[in-house]
């Protein structure tokens, strides 16, 4: 079984932005909505040794995802090859895995009204063809592949040429979106868009640790009060009634 | 056939209750029976389906096998929850004309009234007959009883809930923010209306005192033994009717019978004493 994952070469990339574009026109998302988004880093350093630089992000696909347990439905889920997936006719739209991301890859896609985010372009992937940002980018700044391909291109990066993954102590999920870079050009972009913790909503929240225990709470306590009167029904016989 | 109609419950001859037992009184218009086997149908389904809907392990209150059983009897998620969102809306389309039509002349009338000390002592003597704690006779009640009152009132504030939550749901309406919320409220009121509808349906289908209120559901009437034992106001409230039916209907009588006006004297001062 394959295991998908994406290498973005920083030092090549300039921020072009042609990745989202070809996102949005390949799924019909919004541009400023787009699966992926380029972002550059507030000025380092003192002058004249400044420093900044763009990040490309999308869904990291992570080893253990943290928006798949809070989906209500189902509707989000991660396939055996690693690709956490979307299916939009379950999804109802609640939202709870939007909060939850700690990259910020998911959003509420206002046509549809459903969450939507990047797939690694899955049906590009079944008919053989790259992720659309990756046929794209015009520098040659992205790689796609099986991780798991000792031969492939992005094995060699990710286990020889050390592409990392963005996760900090606290936060670490395990993204599939490695980055190649100068060491202080990833510390840059880690320490200006580190991953945030993963956030249930009020609503999730209330639910989990009010709302379910209560209900299980008074169905369970009127069911035993209904086996208790049964019981004792069944003791003292159905004797006199009316009929 | 006496016209005394007395304000408690009186304890009766054999002959009396004989003849009460095999007097049939009408309880529900048939409207209301396939409303309430239609609403009974679908809340198994809704139910059914919507434990298996809810699969996240923070909130599920299914066990796997269940959940996935019902994934695979309608062949994916996306057709259980299309299912389950068609038949809550031919639900709630079906509800909104009783809802809009019956609420003046059968649940105020009848469901929502307040209830009075008759009905507190009820619930409490009620509960503790069942568990063999108590001989005391019950308060005699209405047409509906102070436990039926109580699930009723907890219905229609749950119902309404369910229904608009539903709604914002199926459709998304407005915010992802209040989605989120309408998913946790629909659990929530689902959630108060089963806990009532355990009671509900072991009163109703399983506890052996009110088998007639069961059989009512069916053909829509009782025996009027069982309305006197059961539901003495309400028996009291249709014979004090029924009597001023008929002593409206005398006068009309008097002139086609000239027999019949010594018989009225002597029955008028009974009918009025125990007012």
């Amino acid at each position: 079984m394959a295991r998908y994952a994406m290498v973005t070469d920083l030092r090549k990339c300039v921020a072009c932005k042609a990745c989202t574009v070809a996102c949005s026109a390949e799924w019909d998302v919004p541009a400023e909505l787009a699966r992926t988004h380029v972002r550059t880093t507030p000025l380092a350093g003192v002058f004249p040794n400044l420093k900044s630089g763009p990040c490309v992000s999308q869904c990291n696909h992570c080893d253990h995802p943290p928006c798949v347990e809070p989906c209500p439905t189902g509707a989000t889920y991660q396939d055996a090859d690693g690709i956490v997936r979307v299916d939009g006719d379950v999804c109802i739209g609640c939202g709870f895995c939007v909060d939850v991301c700690p990259y910020e890859a998911r959003f509420i896609n206002p046509r549809t009204k459903k969450v939507d985010k990047c797939d690694f372009c899955r049906p590009r992937i079944e008919r053989g063809e790259e992720p659309a940002c990756v046929a794209t980018c015009t520098a040659h700044a992205k790689y796609f592949g099986d991780l798991e391909d000792r031969n492939g291109e992005v094995h060699r990066l990710v286990f020889h040429e050390g592409a990392r993954r963005m996760e900090t102590e606290t936060i670490a999920v395990g993204p599939n979106v490695y980055y190649l870079g100068q060491p202080e050009q990833l510390d840059l972009v880690l320490a200006s868009f580190p991953p945030r913790p993963p956030l249930l909503l009020t609503a999730g929240e209330a639910w989990k640790k009010l709302v379910r225990p209560l209900v299980i709470g008074v169905v369970g306590a009127t069911l035993v009060g209904q086996a208790a009167a049964f019981f004792t029904q069944l003791h003292k016989g159905e004797g006199d009634f009316d009929e | 056939m006496s016209s005394v109609i007395p304000v408690t419950p009186a304890p009766l001859t054999t002959e009396q209750a004989e003849a009460m037992l095999h007097h049939q009184i009408k309880k529900h218009h048939v409207a209301i029976i396939l409303v309430h086997w239609f609403n009974a149908i679908t809340w198994i389904f809704e139910v059914s389906t919507g434990a298996a809907l809810i699969s996240s392990r923070l909130f599920r209150v299914a066990p796997d096998s269940y959940i996935a059983m019902f994934t695979g009897l309608f062949g994916s998620r996306a057709n259980l929850l299309q299912f389950h969102i068609a038949l809550g809306l031919t639900w709630i389309i079906v509800f909104l004309p009783y809802g809009l039509f019956g609420y003046g002349t059968y649940l105020r009338a009848e469901m929502l009234k307040v209830t009075d000390r008759d009905d507190m002592r009820w619930l409490m003597i009620r509960t503790l007959r069942i568990l063999g704690k108590s001989n005391e006779p019950l308060p005699p009640q209405g047409i509906y009883n102070a436990g039926q009152k109580a699930f009723s009132m907890v219905v229609w504030v749950m119902t309404p809930l369910v229904m608009v939550t539903g709604v914002i749901m199926a459709f998304r309406l407005f915010s992802p923010w209040l989605v989120g919320w309408a998913v946790v409220l629909h659990f929530f009121a689902v959630g108060m209306v089963i806990a009532g509808l355990v009671v509900h349906v072991y009163m109703g289908a399983v506890f052996p005192e009110e088998k007639p209120a069961f059989f009512s559901m069916i053909t829509g009437t009782v025996n009027e033994l069982f309305a006197y034992n059961h539901h003495f106001k309400w028996w009291r409230e249709m014979k004090l009717a029924h009597q001023a039916w008929e002593q409206r209907r005398k006068p009309k009588d008097d002139a086609a019978d000239a027999s019949e006006p010594e018989k009225e004297p002597a029955e008028k001062p009974a009918a009025d004493s125990p007012e």
